[in-house]
């Protein structure tokens, strides 16, 4: 069995002896690879979701286009237990109303996504009406900078595809957008 | 100290920002009830679930079919479900080969949380090819499932032109896993062919690719596998030295050629002779020359990537800022593009922006050197590949390359007459 007597079976001999090594190789390798990640595993999640953080946001306008989903999955969220219910409302109307009517001109959203319902006086109620919001985050806006900052972004992860990296969290110019674990569940505000 | 105040003033910013209570919560005195807000939970994990069972399920199914069975039949139907499924109905995210990125960037970052599932999409498949070949290729990938199933001719591309394409899967994957360690982008994600066909919107120009992707892929077999993809490059690795191998046929090759043009990825080998028997003298100096040639281009390759790494790195959002907000301070404009009023609105600093970005640039120069050896390291072993021939006495295939997709089984005449040889022979 000596490749010297035998030139002829020499190669084959080596290319078995090769693969035999490369074999090996290639399985210590596997096991090394998912031995050191698994022990890092066992405190993560079984996913992880895309979520804006409202304290960042900058209400820049991105999230509304650059979703990879038609009408994207970023939308108006609106934290009751912050909002001052106020008439005058910086999410609702835009800022040179003039008369505090609800003709389409003297309101922000461009779809009409938020109802309005009269509580008591002076107090209103408003809600956003999930399937007209785009996510444009003009009210978001708005109520940031002239009201109690109740109306935010959020994703939505029903309608969120957890893309492996967000499309708008790449062009996102506040970087607020980050991936959590699901116990830290949603960002919400009203909690 | 000035750091240690920096960010109390910071800290102090964002929580003015996020507390502004401009009007005081409403006493209502008509006993209004603050409303119930439902948010919809998703059910992912239970899906998660299903998408390993279902990949386990499938590539074992295919195992059986190629290794025990030698029969494409139940292939094509894997395909057409994983099509379904992986593809359509799941939107084809987190798939195996964009994982290589999420793997890749937590080897190199603890910080990062890689989920499990990510993790054994990651593994399973490379699992697989290590025992029976890269039977995930087969008709599990939901990619290379539906390049196949509009697959109807077999034109050859010329040898020369597929060794120099199938560098660039190699190629793309260092750099995959280059911008993944860096944190600045996954370009597997972001450059991926066929998911906006799958979800049936994204960017345009990308589907376009697709669509031309899949029109070439019916006239020759699989170009995304072939000249693209980073994931198939990996496999390729684990399956030339794979425990279990695809075969032919279990029994003698009668060198008909029928094979040969059957294969979609051009896997199989027609018998070569070497005519120069190489004596040992001449088998030492190519050793040798190979010696030589190696770590040159694997240098080369370092030096140039170290060389571009400052280029390179404008690939991480923060540098781009970096160079905005340089731009802005040297030659002051009114009208600031969106980037730049969220970094001044949020009350950052030139300072604290230009450490993160040495700190960026740094491991820049040190991925880079490494892709740029890996690139050489690539070049250089497929230069010595195209050199060397290996003396076949029949068809044999090429494992590395073959996608088990079992169409030779079909062509091959030792396959089909199993019955009555003895009786024809009389
Ligand atoms: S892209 Fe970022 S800053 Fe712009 S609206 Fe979305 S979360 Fe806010
Ligand atoms: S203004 Fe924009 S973000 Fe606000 S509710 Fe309307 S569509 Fe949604
Ligand atoms: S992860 Fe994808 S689907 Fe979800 S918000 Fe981002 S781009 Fe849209
Ligand atoms: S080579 Fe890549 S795209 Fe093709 S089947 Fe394999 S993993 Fe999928």
């Amino acid at each position: 069995m000596n490749g010297k007597n035998n030139p002829k079976k020499s190669p084959i001999e080596r290319r078995k002896f090769l693969q035999m090594l490369g074999t090996a190789a290639a399985g210590g390798s596997i096991l090394l690879v998912a031995g050191g990640l698994a022990s890092r595993i066992n405190r993560a999640e079984a996913g992880l979701y895309w979520q804006i953080d409202p304290a960042k946001c900058t209400q820049c306008g991105r999230c509304e286009t650059h979703c990879v989903l038609n009408v994207s999955a970023v939308k108006c969220i609106h934290a009751n237990r912050v909002c001052g219910y106020c008439d005058l409302c910086g999410g609702y109307y835009r800022s040179n109303v003039k008369e505090l009517n609800t003709a389409a001109e003297n309101l922000l959203c461009p779809t009409g996504a938020i109802q309005r319902k009269f509580v008591e006086d002076p107090y209103f109620e408003y809600t956003i009406d999930e399937s007209l919001c785009n996510g444009c985050a003009k009210c978001v806006k708005g109520c940031t900078s002239f009201g109690n900052g109740s109306l935010y972004l959020q994703i939505k992860r029903d309608l969120c595809l957890d893309c492996n990296e967000c499309k708008i969290a790449l062009v996102c110019p506040a970087d607020a957008i980050s991936r959590v674990p699901l116990d830290v569940a949603y960002k919400l505000k009203d909690e | 100290m000035k750091k240690i105040l920096f960010t109390l003033t910071s800290l102090l910013l964002q929580l003015a920002a996020f507390a502004q209570n401009r009007f005081p919560k409403p006493d209502f005195e008509s006993g209004y009830q603050y409303p119930d807000i439902q948010y919809a939970v998703p059910n992912e994990s239970l899906w998660l679930v299903v998408d390993i069972l279902l990949l386990v399920a499938l590539m074992s199914f295919v195992s059986w079919a190629v290794i025990r069975k030698q029969t494409r039949k139940p292939i094509i139907w894997v395909s057409v479900i994983s099509v379904a499924y992986f593809g359509f109905f799941r939107s084809g995210c987190v798939c195996s080969i964009g994982s290589i990125q999420n793997v890749a960037l937590s080897l190199a970052d603890s910080s990062y949380i890689l989920p499990i599932s990510v993790l054994l999409f990651f593994i399973l498949p490379i699992a697989f090819a290590f025992l029976f070949g890269r039977v995930f290729c087969a008709g599990v990938c939901p990619f290379g499932a539906l390049q196949e199933l509009v697959n109807i001719k077999n034109y050859k591309l010329s040898k020369s032109l597929t060794s120099a394409l199938s560098v660039i899967p190699w190629i793309y994957l260092i750099f995959a896993v280059l911008y993944a360690v860096t944190r600045s982008t996954f370009i597997i994600c972001r450059f991926d062919p066929f998911i906006g066909i799958f979800r049936q919107g994204g960017d345009f120009g990308l589907i376009v690719f697709g669509v031309l992707l899949l029109i070439t892929s019916i006239f020759t077999g699989r170009p995304f596998c072939r000249f693209l993809c980073p994931y198939g490059a990996l496999l390729s690795l684990f399956s030339r030295v794979s425990i279990w191998k695809v075969k032919i046929t279990k029994k003698q090759c009668i060198n008909c050629e029928l094979c040969h043009n059957a294969c979609p990825v051009d896997a199989i080998k027609p018998p070569h002779e070497n005519k120069v028997k190489e004596n040992r003298l001449l088998g030492v100096k190519r050793l040798i020359n190979y010696a030589v040639v190696l770590p040159v281009l694997v240098i080369t390759g370092a030096l140039l990537m170290r060389y571009a790494s400052n280029d390179l790195s404008r690939a991480h959002k923060d540098v781009r800022l970096h160079d905005m907000v340089m731009l802005q301070e040297a030659a002051p404009q009114n009208s600031l593009s969106l980037e730049l009023e969220a970094f001044y609105g949020q009350g950052r600093t030139v300072a604290e922006l230009t450490e993160k970005v040495e700190k960026i640039q740094a491991d820049y120069r040190l991925y880079s050197t490494i892709a740029g050896g890996f690139i050489g390291l690539v070049i250089g072993i497929t230069l010595i590949g195209l050199s060397t021939k290996r003396t076949r006495k029949e068809y044999e295939i090429e494992h590395a390359d073959c996608v088990a997709c079992g169409k030779c089984f079909g062509y091959c005449p030792q396959n089909k007459l199993e019955i009555k040889t003895g009786t024809l022979t009389l």
